[in-house]
């Protein structure tokens, strides 16, 4: 009984990806009819110069964003975890935290305002474009950075950036001979966490995003809006491979220790 | 006690946490080569005391100086102090060797030097075969070694050590007890060991500090501390002890008398005491310091008589808990010399007490 509501929770929660993997393969242009195995998609989908294009804008935002949104997270972890109490510790404690729950319209729009009202004021940043999508995607991806960072920090023994003051290191060495190597693990998760919640996001980008920054998920939304391309699915599947491949190499190795 | 140059002098060194006296104008002096135990329960400002001497606190008022120079200002990583921790704070990420290199490489040291010194230290603690190992591949012996090698590669000044054995259990607690001791005289750095362990002061310290509610109040030899406590606090958290209410009732240049009615009579001193007759006082008697017997032994001068209530049975001691016929508990010990000897005296048993005047310290109430 337990085995049969387990395979149906697990049904239910990939059969549709993996209907879309079977599907990629297909030979057909319609995207309901099987009519025979084929790698034909995949190799459109090479010489699709705006999909590939949308892909490479997409991978250099993610990165940036998830950099930077990992720098500034650590950087509000630290203060709100190591410097007791200050003025405005409250506020920046759920200011910080709060595009978590606010809605991506939200963010979005006013994203778009601020970045137009600045345009027109101190003409920074000029235009909209990829600059301003990682600005966005830092913004909210920082919330969530900080979390992550947080939770790891408040672990963290403080006796140990002690003893190594005590043996002699600066505080700023202590930072990094200390306190980063015991973040580590928290900085991937919140990067690779990030990086996919931008690379994922459709609803800011395409407030923010100006002419010729496309990011890829905006580009297969245009696309499927004029009918599901097999193309699509085949461009799926490489981006669930991807991320398997991924999170088993990261479990792997986690295993091993 | 007035060395004209100590090692490390504490003067009138007061913190203040809002209207909480952590550590209340504490003033000691500690000199080159000392083996020095702060004892105190918690709460008692001793961590307080130590983290200021290590630089991560300040005080609020009164001076450290530390071989001559001022300590004010100085933060942690500047001072020729260095502290073993509670926890160890091993580095994780870092193996043995790099542990203990960490603070030898800090200090500016060649790294050549560095693998010459930390193989040292690592003979010294007799580690050697571990120099590669991380943190969470040792057990708890072992850790502690490496934190204490760690803390002395730099051959500080001053090490301070924060419940050093704590974390060990006490067999082990025992064996590095000695061990400690035995490092500290071959290399001859100061060392202050913060404790709540009274037996791990005693056999740890060449003096020792007892602290309660921030303040010192005794300072001595493991023997002063233990023979001559100067007041309740200091009789009753070192080791157990008898305490008779009284007052006194005679006190000339070759005896005294103090009178109690907790002990069912006078006690009789064979010496002056300090006090006033018709002073209420303390009479402090050791558990071991009686004698339990059938009848009145002639050896002692004074005498008690009640009926064994308990007997604790630990092996190598006996504890007998006798009721006095006027009604109040005493302790007793007695080593269990003969193997049978504990048979002879059962519960329920009337016994003789029987104890010599010099043994008592008597204190103000």
């Amino acid at each position: 009984m337990l085995r049969a509501i387990t395979l149906l929770g697990f049904a239910f929660l990939y059969a549709p990806i993996l209907s879309l993997v079977i599907y990629s393969f297909n030979e057909s242009r319609l995207v309901t009819v099987w009519s025979g195995f084929s790698t034909r998609w995949y190799a459109e989908l090479l010489q699709d110069d705006q999909i590939l294009g949308a892909a490479w804008i997409s991978i250099k935002v993610a990165t940036l964003s998830a950099t930077l949104a990992t720098v500034l997270g650590t950087l509000a972890a630290l203060a709100l975890i190591r410097h007791g109490r200050f003025r405005g510790r409250p506020a920046l404690g759920g200011l910080v935290t709060a595009p978590l729950v606010m809605p991506e319209v939200i963010i979005g729009l006013s994203l778009l305002l601020l970045f137009v009202a600045m345009d027109n004021l101190i003409g920074w940043p000029a235009g909209r474009g990829v600059l301003t999508i990682v600005i966005a995607h830092a913004t909210f991806g920082t919330a969530f950075a900080t979390v992550v960072v947080q939770a790891r920090m408040v672990s963290l023994d403080r006796a140990l950036e002690d003893a190594a003051q005590d043996l002699g290191a600066h505080p700023l060495r202590v930072f990094f001979d200390i306190t980063l190597p015991g973040l580590a693990p928290a900085l991937i998760s919140a990067w690779l966490l990030a990086f996919t919640l931008s690379l994922d996001d459709v609803v800011i980008a395409s407030f923010v995003a100006g002419p010729g920054a496309s990011t890829l998920p905006m580009v297969i939304f245009s696309k499927v809006r004029l009918g599901v391309s097999p193309e699509v699915n085949a461009l799926a599947t490489l981006m669930i491979a991807t991320v398997s491949i991924l999170v088993l190499a990261a479990s792997f190795r986690s295993w091993r220790r | 006690m007035t060395d004209p140059q100590p090692l490390l002098r504490i003067d009138s060194v007061t913190r203040t946490f809002g209207d909480v006296y952590a550590v209340d104008d504490v003033s000691l002096d500690i000199r080159q080569g000392e083996l020095f135990c702060l004892l105190g329960g918690s709460g008692s400002g001793k961590s307080t005391l130590l983290r200021m001497l290590s630089g991560f606190d300040a005080p609020s008022r009164g001076r450290i100086v530390i071989d001559g120079q001022d300590m004010a200002g100085v933060p942690p990583h500047r001072r020729d102090t260095n502290m073993m921790f509670q926890s160890y704070a091993l580095f994780p990420h870092m193996t043995v060797e790099r542990n203990i290199a960490y603070g030898l490489r800090r200090a500016g040291i060649g790294r050549a030097e560095t693998v010459v010194r930390v193989r040292e230290m690592l003979e010294l603690v007799q580690l050697d075969k571990l120099a590669g190992r991380k943190p969470d591949q040792l057990s708890g012996g072992q850790r502690q070694r490496v934190a204490l090698a760690r803390a002395l590669a730099r051959r500080p000044k001053l090490l301070l050590l924060d419940e050093p054995l704590g974390a060990l259990d006490k067999k082990l607690r025992e064996e590095t007890q000695l061990e400690l001791k035995k490092i500290q005289e071959t290399l001859g750095i100061t060392f202050i060991v913060v404790t709540h362990d009274q037996e791990e002061a005693m056999t740890l310290a060449d003096r020792m500090g007892v602290m309660q509610e921030g303040r010192i109040v005794q300072v001595g030899t493991p023997r002063e501390i233990y023979e001559f406590p100067r007041s309740r606090f200091v009789a009753g958290f070192i080791g157990t002890v008898n305490l008779f209410d009284g007052t006194i009732t005679q006190d000339r240049d070759t005896d005294a008398v103090i009178d109690s009615p907790q002990a069912g009579g006078p006690i009789r001193i064979p010496h002056a005491i300090t006090g006033t007759v018709g002073q209420s006082v303390t009479v402090a008697l050791r558990p071991e310091k009686l004698v339990i017997g059938r009848a009145p032994s002639e050896a002692h001068d004074n005498h008690l008589s009640g009926q064994i209530r308990d007997i604790v049975y630990q092996g190598g001691l006996s504890v007998f808990h006798v009721t006095l016929d006027t009604g109040m508990t005493v302790r007793v010990t007695r080593t269990n010399r003969v193997r049978d000897e504990g048979a002879a005296i059962a519960a329920g048993d009337r016994v003789a007490l029987g104890f010599s005047g010099q043994s008592v310290v008597v204190l103000p109430s």
